[in-house]
């Protein structure tokens, strides 16, 4: 009786228990899984998967899994159990304010980094010291057309959106991660002059990148995507990997858990992923990092990886940067009016000073701000002198060296005038920027209005304000003044002028006029 | 109750545990073939008493998993007839979250807890608290990064006992440490050097911490800070909490968006570039170093801890939810086996205070030849704030969401 008793509970026992914790037959299921196209190298290994967990993965990749509106719709809603990205720093960002946030794993790792045909290479590490290269070095030489790259739409994918905020990081130079007032002026035009290939996913930019040797001669994106680009005997020459020493982003590629009721499939999974053996599959496959610390990395990816930028914590900051960003295939370079005062003030070390500070714009300074502020490729530049009147108006088209060397020329032209007509001159800047908006809508002008003494001659400020009111609505809501407040300059005057106008004023009293010039770059 | 529980809950049957051999016979006489193939491998290999009910017991927990995922901790449990299994996540994500269907939740310090059971009692289910063990809060670093900072005089190696080598450990001169911070000094800069020591790095000084919305680590370092900042003092009152909360924003915030897991990333192979500080726990470390010193014979001497001299100590509180969790609390607070692997583990007993490693721990690492962290009786003890000001200042840096559930 006894014994009959220990069987009958043996087999409640085993009835309840088998189902719950083995990978058996019966126990097949599915997890549907939104995914980024980086993703897709993992197919080979999914069978396996299938085999050993009995979980079968059904993958929907999306171009934009990474930053689009299916996974923020997906969780609840889109029929997605999970999703598995390269990063999910853009939902998390999204989802900051949601009180639940999806268990997510970290499965492999790659840092966005940077390759470049050899012959460019060599050309940049010659003119670096030490040869080591930063994001700086890059978006000088891409603003000089040398570095011709190929980088994915960081609206559309994760390891465009990574390159993005490395660059701005960079740029902004604090150390820290980006804050909002990092990014109110658009610091990366000089870069990004150097753009000559997107594409919606990583996979396309490759294609293209080989399919077109001769348009671009440097890519960014993961590092795994130029490794396996080197060892797939697609190009003629291997291209140099470079990771710049101010740091990279890393993508951790998180497989996230969407719908909390498939928990016990997703933690078979997880646990399959994490193992060794199945992370060295990864690595091999991949070519990424493994996360599994005990897993030997195979030779490239011993390399160390580079420090981190710290990645910013706020939405506002990283779709700031994608409205700056824009449209890729779509980019007009910018027209910048300068109008300088050349009231006889201005001489001596004032106007060496305003010399300089166009000198470091054309690419004289070498310090990691100045590298990002500089003139680049395309940029119209319109340089108005004036005294008591207009004296002078010359546009250029920055193309090279001579086109530099021709707005220096203007500049260090004498011939100054000995009133100052402050505003008899943002009233010429507007009329020239109405021809401009008119003739070429996408184009984006801004003025900036660099004097050293009050106004007294021409018009006068109401006046200006006047014929501002009565320009067209589209000149008014586009093109900003940026004054450059300098020498015995009225500064309420100034600054009512940036408010009147939208911009803002920067002051040289203290730093240079160069320092000053370098902050309003970018400020449209 | 959780779908995938084991075992219904009905009152402990009365079975004794069966003769092997007998049990075999009589299975082979009544069972088809494949039972019989499970439970042959069931009674022999680690399920040891098939025959007492195993009990899975559905859990929520953030670093202090680290214990029970231990291959060896799970062994222990099952011989007392229970499993675990854990969801994970950040303490005071575990407090702010629904609690159904979870046996305990185990937040890896003592404000997610408070938050727990304060809850639980207002909605009038009080649940009993297990604090099996303790372990500090530390920053961990890089060698080259100590020496940097022993260069500025804002750390200082500590007199190793008995086990000779580098120091592993550096007292850290927290108010000094949070100066450089708030300066926005740079790794790269001149008069910090770290050049000198072999390593290039652009970014800011700072200990990055877990979101300070979901950790404990995360928020008790927010409290130490506050504190050092208040020279020395937690502040009282309301008013007091929020003025310290926007004076010490700045410093806590400039890492950006958190990394997920402040150890794991440390210890990763590319920590060093990733999170070249990080606050964490000592146990975190210490298992580390046992870990490495099994596997390479040698402790690994490139990574260092920083202990604040304004310490906190965590107490981590295993939190009962039902019965079973009940027994489970009591059983590792109160089983010798397991509170040894605990120190096996680099945790700190129990009975460990804020001042001394206890002897066991020390003892421990020493005779594999890890130094052993020392703990001055100089050092000031910190003070967390009462716990509706800590939760204030907590929302206020971290500009954290309101949840369902917090304000309960």
């Amino acid at each position: 009786m006894r014994c009959s008793l220990r069987i009958l509970t043996l087999c409640l026992t085993l009835a309840l228990t088998v189902p719950a914790c083995s990978g058996s037959d019966d126990d097949k299921t599915t997890l549907r899984v939104l995914a980024g196209p980086d993703l897709a190298v993992l197919e080979p290994l999914l069978g396996e998967l299938r085999d050993e967990t009995g979980v079968q993965l059904d993958m929907d990749y999306k171009a934009d899994a990474d930053t689009g509106d299916a996974l923020v719709s997906g969780q609840g809603g889109g029929g997605h159990d999970a999703a598995w990205l390269s990063s999910d720093r853009y939902f998390r960002l999204r989802h900051k304010d949601s009180a639940r946030r999806p268990l997510r794993t970290p499965t492999m790792l790659s840092p966005v980094v940077v390759g470049l045909r050899p012959a460019v290479a060599r050309e940049l590490r010659a003119t670096s010291p030490g040869g080591r290269l930063s994001w700086a070095d890059l978006a000088d030489a891409a603003a000089t057309g040398t570095v011709r790259f190929g980088m994915a739409d960081p609206r559309q994918t994760g390891s465009g959106l990574a390159a993005l905020v490395g660059v701005a990081t960079a740029a902004a130079g604090t150390g820290g991660a980006l804050r909002e007032d990092d990014v109110s002026c658009d610091r990366l035009r000089g870069f990004r002059s150097g753009q000559q290939l997107t594409a919606d996913s990583t996979r396309d930019l490759l294609d293209d990148f080989v399919d077109h040797p001769g348009t671009a001669n440097a890519l960014i994106t993961y590092e795994s995507d130029l490794l396996a680009l080197n060892s797939g005997g697609r190009l003629k020459e291997k291209l140099e990997i470079v990771r710049p020493e101010d740091g990279m982003v890393l993508a951790d590629f998180p497989l996230l858990l969407l719908d909390p009721d498939r928990r016990t499939a997703y933690d078979k999974v997880v646990e399959w992923l994490q193992r060794d053996s199945v992370q060295e599959k990864i690595m091999r496959t991949t070519q990424r990092r493994p996360v599994s610390p005990s897993v030997t990395r195979d030779g490239q990816l011993r390399a160390p990886v580079g420090n981190a930028l710290y990645f910013p914590d706020r939405l506002a900051v990283v779709e700031r940067l994608l409205d700056d960003y824009g449209d890729p295939r779509r980019r007009v370079p910018d027209q910048v009016i300068f109008l300088l005062d050349f009231s006889g003030s201005m001489r001596g070390e004032r106007m060496a000073d305003l010399r300089e500070a166009f000198a470091d714009l054309s690419g004289a300074d070498s310090s990691a701000t100045g590298k990002f502020a500089r003139f680049y490729q395309g940029e119209r530049l319109t340089v108005v002198r004036f005294g008591g009147r207009v004296l002078e108006e010359r546009t250029i088209t920055v193309q090279g060296q001579k086109d530099l060397d021709t707005l220096a020329g203007v500049v260090a032209r004498g011939g100054y005038g000995d009133s100052t007509a402050v505003w008899t001159a943002l009233d010429h800047g507007y009329r020239t920027a109405t021809t401009v908006v008119a003739e070429d809508p996408e184009r984006a002008v801004s003025i900036v209005l660099m004097t050293d003494g009050e106004n007294n001659a021409g018009i006068a400020y109401e006046e200006f304000v006047r014929r501002y009111e009565a320009r067209p609505a589209q000149t008014r809501t586009a093109v900003h003044t940026y004054p450059v407040h300098f020498g015995e300059a009225d500064a309420g005057a100034l600054r009512r002028a940036a408010a009147k106008t939208g911009g803002r004023m920067v002051d040289a009293q203290g730093s240079s006029l160069s320092e000053a010039f370098k902050e309003i770059r970018g400020c449209r | 109750m959780p779908a995938n529980r084991a075992v219904s809950e009905e009152p402990r049957l009365a079975v004794t545990r069966p003769e092997r051999s007998r049990l075999r016979r009589t299975l082979a006489l009544t069972l088809p073939v494949p039972v019989i193939g499970l439970v042959l491998l069931l009674t022999s290999g680690h399920l040891l008493m098939p025959f007492d009910r195993v009990v899975t017991i559905e859990a929520k927990m953030a670093s202090k998993r680290d214990f029970f995922e231990d291959p060896e901790v799970r062994r222990l449990l099952l011989k007392h007839g229970y499993r675990v299994h854990i969801t994970r996540m950040g303490s005071r994500e575990i407090a702010n979250q629904d609690v159904e269907g979870y046996d305990v939740v185990f937040p890896s310090g003592q404000p997610a807890a408070d938050l727990i059971t304060r809850n639980r009692a207002a909605a009038g289910h009080p649940a009993l608290t297990y604090r099996p063990f303790v372990s500090p809060i530390v920053l961990g670093t890089y060698r080259a990064y100590a020496e940097t900072l022993d260069d500025a005089d804002i750390a200082t190696p500590q007199q190793s006992q008995g086990v000779g080598g580098a120091p592993l450990y550096y007292t850290l001169d927290m108010g000094a440490f949070l100066n450089l911070t708030s300066s926005g000094k740079r790794w790269n800069d001149e008069d910090i050097g770290i050049e000198n020591h072999g390593v290039q790095n652009g970014n800011k000084i700072l200990a990055q911490t877990s979101n300070i919305c979901e950790s404990n680590s995360g928020g008790t370092y927010l409290g130490l800070v506050a504190f050092v900042r208040k020279g020395n003092d937690a502040p009282d009152t309301e008013k007091e909490a929020e003025k310290l909360a926007a004076e010490i924003k700045p410093l806590l915030v400039e890492q950006g968006l958190p990394a997920s897991e402040m150890a794991e990333t440390y210890l990763s192979p590319n920590g060093k570039g990733i999170a070249p500080i990080a606050v964490f726990y000592e146990h975190q470390y210490l298992a580390h170093q046992i870990r490495y010193e099994a596997a390479k014979g040698r402790p690994d001497t490139d990574r260092v801890l920083l202990y604040p001299d304004t310490r906190f100590v965590t107490e981590p509180q295993l939190v009962a939810l039902t019965k079973d969790g009940e027994r489970l609390g009591e059983l590792v607070s109160s089983d010798p086996e397991l509170q040894a692997r605990a120190v096996d583990l680099g945790f700190r007993p129990r009975d460990a205070t804020a001042d001394s490693m206890s002897d066991q721990l020390a003892k421990y690492l020493n005779d594999r030849h890890i130094q052993a962290p020392v703990t001055s009786a100089d050092d000031t003890k910190a003070v967390l704030p009462s716990l509706p000001l800590l939760e204030r200042m907590i929302k206020i840096v971290g500009d954290c969401p309101e949840l369902p559930g917090a304000s309960k």
